[in-house]
């Protein structure tokens, strides 16, 4: 447990209980699955059994004869839209091809993908109904790996697809949907003036977010065009703006609630299920129910991508990096959109390099659609460049952590996007280890000591929280944002801050649709930061508030009221006139003074800072079977001011927790007709408790001055650094450079052998 | 405030798609309101792509598109694509 500097504040930075902590416990807590509503039809997804395949027929009758079904839908029951990306690039999108994902329409274009949905009286009946329909498939070649998609002569999953970003632009079709390029510098000029040039390839697979709870949601439309949806889901409003348009109807008919959610990770941004159960439901006239089995949800909903990478780094003797140059070709899955551009933009980002360039392939292959994974792209170009800077710091003889420090990015190096960075925090995580004593304990035989860091932007953006006042003094608020991290937690922390009232008197929950203001979807490490200030300014309005209330009470002007310690206290002339009032006498004469005391924010956050990790693990390599164990863990990270540290530290182990999967164990495994060989978790090898050491969470708190309590995100950049430090320290282990991920013992082993040849 | 003038950079491929390349504007705007209005005056429709397509670095800090966002003598924006987090 970190011993965090000692704070100005009662509440922010303490470790209260979290408030939605027995429910979990004690298994009472509602998840997307959990919800049982009277009459509801279960819903089931029929997906194809062919990595790419043309639909000649679909033929239902046979379902749609047995008693207790309700409703089958095709693609037919969705309207299809224009073909043109709306919105920026990264999140550009694509309705034509959004609703070919959720339903395929002309082709099926991988293994899992919607083909038909029904509805039956119960799941066994689905199931049944489900095996009656009749699908006619012509089955086409396929293409998996991201360097065969892009080959000319690869099977193509669009006819007319012509690669954005090239111009001229391309008169063949191909797979890659789009080029993209970052330049700063003269990378000739640079390259010369380098002592040494380190060149190396590597490539990643793809690694699914693996949260515990499956999909599940239900959906119920009226006749009159009404419809409610309860989901698991990282973003509610997200959800209804997506179903509404993916089923023609307006925002304003569709009300989402948010269950609790048992992980997304990014992957429970995107809508799968809900715009099917819509569908069923609006069919049928019935609530319907729908819930993945973990065979669907590996097969058909996001993993990150893979990546074939390149990366060129030079620099001279004293370990000035003098010009780096990458290309990161992303597995979009089955249609545009990878987080290529991520990784374009952070690779190099922490790091004052003067001339640099990053070039991105999008590219399209026979996989399920690449969706968001915590630091989206950022951790995949990590891999490559902070295991080059490795090698460089081997060639050069300079310890890892001081390469960096001589390099580090600070207040005014340029990005490779343009703007010149505004916040510190990198420097400040390299000290802490550097000073940390276990970088300098000693190793033993087959042992090695890794080091990498990682850099992410963070999210502002959309926001909404209101404050309610009870009669009884007690104080209840509610924002937009689904609770992952513990945020419920800390909103509460921050409204007792402000408030300057006990933690204990306010209560904390997450409002539906309908209930509370817009709010963009629990992601890219927004919430404590963008609701945070929301909850902060609707808190500070209802501190004027009561201060209103009291001058009323005291029949003086509401300048001669301050609001201190949870008290109205008089000020000015009235020192000494009145007893302080609590927070809970104002709130008694609520109706006396005004009615109800409420305030609400709505804020576009802007101003978070960025994050940034640096890490280091020593390992150890079994020579013998090729295992590689984390014998210890040590992660920093830049946290700006940590609301709740315990649960900053457990985004942090879990971040890292998952890094290790993503390096040690993690992969999609397809056969030669592009089926997936390993859709559950005996298969897919998550990490388990044995393989995970006690992750040691360094917080370095470097406040944010946009932010009320100097919060920054925290849940993402810490996945960006594990796969290249474990993939350093097994280089010092065993003397192999490993680049390819993951590093599993068949790899290792083949690395110890090639060792032996040499 | 009246007089403030801003450094404005758009994205290369930004650029090239609607503003033939030309990448870097002196603009006087107290708010990216102004800046956002001035460089749809120069480049009628740039407005709506703006809003809709970009986020904004203002001398490095990184703001979602707001009108009433404000800024300093001599700041610099660079509007670039929106990004996503997980």
């Amino acid at each position: 447990m970190n011993d965090i500097t000692p704070s100005r504040y009662k509440w922010v930075g303490t470790r209260p209980i979290r408030p939605d902590g027995v429910p979990k416990v004690t298994g009472r807590a509602m998840y997307g699955a959990d919800l049982a509503m009277a009459g509801a039809l279960y819903g089931k997804v029929i997906r194809s059994p062919h990595a790419h395949a043309r639909i000649r027929s679909i033929n239902a009758s046979k379902a749609l004869a047995l008693p207790g079904v309700r409703a089958v839908v095709t693609a037919a029951d969705f309207p299809d839209h224009k073909f043109e990306y709306v919105g920026p690039e990264r999140v550009a999108q694509n309705f034509w091809h959004i609703t070919r994902n959720i339903m395929a329409r002309e082709k099926a274009l991988y293994e899992g993908h919607p083909v038909a949905a029904v509805a039956a009286a119960s799941k066994s009946l689905a199931e049944e109904a489900a095996a009656l329909i009749e699908i006619d498939y012509e089955v086409l070649p396929h293409v998996i790996d991201v360097d065969e998609a892009m080959a000319p002569d690869a099977p193509l999953l669009f006819e007319d697809m012509i690669t954005r970003g090239i111009e001229p632009a391309p008169i063949r079709p191909s797979n890659i949907s789009k080029k993209l390029e970052f330049q700063i510098g003269d990378l000739e000029a640079g390259f010369a003036e380098a002592d040494i040039v380190v060149e190396k390839e590597f490539k990643t697979a793809a690694v699914h977010q693996a949260y515990i709870e499956p999909h599940a949601c239900a959906a119920r439309v009226e006749a009159d065009g009404q419809a409610e949806i309860w989901t698991a889901t990282q973003g509610h409003f997200g959800v209804r703006a997506m179903t509404a348009k993916l089923l023609g109807m307006s925002i304003g008919d569709v009300r989402v609630t948010p269950s609790e959610i048992g992980g997304g990770f990014g992957g429970k941004i995107p809508v799968y299920l809900e715009p099917i159960a819509a569908a069923l439901s609006k069919k049928s006239g019935r609530a319907v129910k729908m819930v993945m089995s973990r065979d669907e949800v590996f097969k058909a909903t996001g993993p990150t991508s893979g990546a074939s990478m390149w990366v060129k780094i030079g620099a001279k003797k004293d370990g000035t990096i003098t010009a780096a140059d990458g290309v990161f070709k992303f597995q979009a899955g089955a249609f545009p959109g990878s987080p290529v551009m991520n990784a374009c933009l952070c690779a190099f980002a922490p790091y004052n390099i003067p001339n640099a360039r990053t070039v991105g392939y999008d590219v399209v292959s026979n996989r399920p659609k690449a969706s968001a994974y915590r630091a989206p792209g950022s951790p995949i170009s990590a891999f490559a460049v902070e295991s080059t800077l490795d090698i460089v710091a081997q060639k050069i003889g300079i310890d890892p952590l001081q390469l960096r420090l001589k390099n580090a990015a600070r207040p005014g190096t340029t990005m490779i996007y343009g703007p010149k960075m505004a916040h510190r925090g990198y420097v400040e995580t390299l000290e802490a280890l550097i000073n940390h004593p276990a970088y300098q304990a000693p190793l033993g035989p087959n042992q090695g000591r890794g080091v990498a860091s990682g850099y992410w932007f963070n999210g502002g953006g959309e926001s909404s929280a209101t404050v309610q006042v009870n009669e009884d003094g007690t104080v209840t608020i509610t924002t937009g944002s689904v609770d992952i991290g513990g945020s419920r937690a800390s909103m509460a922390l921050m409204a007792a801050e402000t408030l300057g009232i006990d933690y204990s008197q306010v209560r904390s929950f997450v409002a539906d649709t309908a209930s509370v203001g817009f709010t963009n979807p629990t992601g890219g490490s927004r919430v404590t930061f963008a609701t945070g200030t929301a909850i902060v300014e609707a808190s500070r309005k209802i501190v004027d508030e009561l201060r209103k209330r009291a001058a009323v009470i005291w029949d003086v002007d509401v300048d001669g009221v301050l609001w201190e310690d949870g008290h109205a206290k008089p000020a000015g002339a009235n020192v000494g006139d009145f007893a302080p009032l609590s927070l809970k006498e104002i709130a008694a004469k609520k109706a006396l003074t005004g009615g109800p005391i409420t305030a609400a924010a709505s804020v576009n956050a802007g101003g978070q800072a960025p994050g940034f990790t640096t890490q280091f693990c020593d390992v150890e390599v079994d020579p013998e079977t090729g295992k590689v164990t984390v014998l210890r863990y040590v992660a920093a990270q830049d946290v700006g001011k940590a609301i709740h540290p315990s649960y900053v530290e457990g985004q942090i182990q879990g971040g890292v927790a998952q890094g290790i999967g993503w390096a040690l164990n993690e992969e999609y495994i397809y056969d030669k007709n592009g089926r997936l060989d390993n859709p559950g978790f005996l298969d897919y090898r998550v990490p388990v408790a044995p393989d995970i050491p006690m992750i040691e969470a360094v917080l370095v708190e470097v406040p944010n001055p946009a932010h009320p309590y100097g919060a920054k995100g925290v849940g993402e950049v810490n996945i960006c650094p594990p796969m290249a430090a474990i993939a350093n320290a097994i280089d010092h282990a065993i003397g192999r450079r490993l680049t390819e991920l993951p590093m599993s013992p068949p790899r290792i082993r083949a690395a110890l052998d090639a060792v032996a040849a040499d | 405030m009246p007089g403030t003038t801003a450094r404005v950079v758009l994205s290369s491929g930004f650029s090239r798609r609607y503003t033939s390349g030309t990448r870097e504007f002196d603009i006087a705007a107290s708010s990216l309101r102004g800046v956002i209005k001035a460089l749809d005056q120069l480049y009628p429709g740039l407005a709506e792509h703006l809003e809709k397509e970009t986020t904004v670095a203002i001398d490095g800090e990184l703001h979602e598109i707001g009108y009433l966002q404000p800024l300093r003598q001599g700041s610099e924006v660079f509007f670039i694509p929106k990004l996503e987090g997980g």
